[in-house]
C-alpha cells in the first residue's frame, strides 16, 4: 500500500552499491526517483519552503556521505526517510522560537489547492496552524506510519507523549476543518499573508 | 483494497492526510547536491595523499635515524686500529651522505607541505596556536645549531620530525575547518 508522502519506493541493487562506491550517475538517479517525496516531507515537518529545500539538499548530502552506513537490513526508502525527518525536525530546533511564518510562503502546488488558498481553511492550511510538535507528530504517525515508540525516539520524548500530541492535533485539525465549514464563504477574506505562530 | 484496510487506514489516518498528497518542489537542486559530493570527495582524497606521504615521510625518517645509529655503533664499538677505522670509514660515509641528502629533500617538502596547510587554515585555537610557536621556536634553534654543522645528520632528522609534527597540526586544523565547511 502507498503511503501518503509516497515515499515507499523500491530501489535496484545496482544503483545502491553504485552510490555507496560513490558513483555520481547512481546517486544522481536516487535523487530523481526520491527528491519529490523527500522535498513533501520536508515541507510537511517545516512547513516552510525555504527551509524544506535547505533541509532536503543538506539530507541528501548526508545521505550519499553515508551510504556505507545502510546495512541493507531494511528497505532503502526508511533509511533515506529517517534522514530526512532528522535533519528537518533538526533545522526547526535551530530556529528561534515564535517566528512568524506567513501563509503566503506556504506551499499550494496543485491547480485545485491554488483555487482552495484563500478561500477556506483546508487540511493542508490547518497543518500549518499546528504547533512544530504536534504537526510532527500527527503527520509521523498518520501519513508516514511511524510507530510512537518511533516518534517519542524521534523528539527525545516519551511514547505516552507522543500520544497525547497525536490526540490533541487530531482535536485541534478537526476543530480547525469545521471552523472553517461553520464560516460562510464571504466572510473568508483573501488575506493569504495571515501569519501564524511556530 | 479489502474492508480490513480500508478500516485500518481510517483508524491510522482518520482526517485522511495521506490524501493530501506530494508538493512539487519546483527546483532541481541536483547540482549543488553533486557539486557538495565532489567537494568532500577531493577533500577526502587529498586528506588521504598527505596522511599516506606524512606516513612515508615518518618511515623514512625512522629507517635513516636506525641506519644512522648502527653506522655510529659500529665505528665506536670497533677497535681503534688505523687500517680497520679507515675502512669503516670509507664505508660508512656513502650511505651517510645520502641519507643527509634525502633528509634536506624530505624538510624542504615539509616546508612547503606546511607552508601550502598554513595557507588553507583559518585561525586556530589557542592551544594549537601554542604547539606552533613552539615548534617553530624549536624549528629555529635546529637551524641555528644547523648553521655550524651543516652535515649532521641527527639536526636534520631533528628538523623534519619537528616539520612533521608542525604539518600534523595543520592538518588537524585543516580538518576542523574543513568539516565545519561540509557542515554547512
Amino acid at each position: 500500500m502507498m503511503m501518503g508522502s509516497g515515499f515507499d519506493i523500491d530501489l535496484d541493487e545496482v544503483t545502491l552499491a553504485g552510490a555507496k562506491r560513490g558513483d555520481m550517475r547512481a546517486c544522481e538517479k536516487i535523487y530523481r526517483k526520491f527528491h519529490r517525496q523527500a522535498f513533501t516531507l520536508a515541507s510537511r515537518i517545516c512547513k516552510n519552503r525555504e527551509l524544506a529545500q535547505d533541509v532536503t539538499q543538506e539530507a541528501f548530502i548526508t545521505a550519499f556521505r553515508r551510504m556505507h552506513q545502510y546495512r541493507g537490513e531494511s528497505p532503502f526508502w526508511g533509511w533515506l526517510r529517517r534522514v530526512i525527518v532528522n535533519h528537518a525536525i533538526s533545522a526547526l530546533r535551530k530556529l528561534p522560537r515564535h517566528e512568524a511564518i506567513e501563509l503566503e510562503d506556504y506551499m499550494v502546488t496543485s491547480s485545485a489547492g491554488q483555487e482552495r488558498l484563500g478561500q477556506c481553511m483546508d487540511l493542508e492550511q490547518a497543518l500549518t496552524q499546528l504547533s512544530d510538535e504536534d504537526r510532527i507528530v500527527v503527520w509521523l504517525h498518520d501519513v508516514e506510519g511511524y510507530k510512537h515508540r518511533e516518534i517519542a525516539k524521534l523528539v527525545g520524548k516519551s511514547e505516552s507523549y507522543s500520544k497525547t500530541r497525536l490526540n490533541r492535533a487530531r482535536g485541534k485539525l478537526r476543530a480547525l476543518i469545521s471552523e472553517c465549514d461553520q464560516q460562510p464563504l464571504q466572510n473568508m477574506t483573501h488575506d493569504t499573508t495571515l501569519s501564524a505562530t511556530v | 483494497m479489502t474492508a480490513h484496510e480500508q478500516w485500518k487506514q481510517n483508524t491510522s489516518d482518520p482526517l485522511g492526510l495521506g490524501d493530501l498528497g506530494t508538493i512539487e518542489p519546483g527546483y532541481d537542486g541536483w547540482d549543488q547536491v553533486e557539486s557538495a559530493l565532489q567537494n568532500h570527495h577531493d577533500g577526502q582524497q587529498r586528506w588521504r595523499r598527505l596522511g599516506s606521504w606524512m606516513a612515508v615521510a615518518a618511515s623514512l625518517v625512522l629507517v635513516i635515524s636506525i641506519t644512522l645509529r648502527n653506522t655510529e655503533n659500529q665505528i665506536s664499538t670497533k677497535p681503534s686500529t688505523p687500517e680497520f677505522a679507515t675502512s669503516v670509514t670509507k664505508f660508512a660515509s656513502v650511505p651517510v651522505q645520502d641519507n643527509i641528502k634525502a633528509l634536506i629533500g624530505m624538510s624542504q617538502n615539509m616546508e612547503q607541505q606546511v607552508k601550502k596547510l598554513r595557507q588553507k587554515s583559518s585561525s586556530m585555537p589557542a592551544e594549537f596556536a601554542i604547539y606552533v610557536a613552539e615548534l617553530e621556536d624549536l624549528i629555529a634553534q635546529v637551524d641555528n645549531e644547523l648553521s655550524l654543522a651543516p652535515d649532521s645528520i641527527d639536526l636534520w632528522g631533528q628538523r623534519v620530525n619537528l616539520m612533521l609534527d608542525l604539518a600534523q597540526i595543520y592538518q588537524q586544523q585543516w580538518q576542523i575547518d574543513y568539516g565545519r565547511m561540509a557542515s554547512l
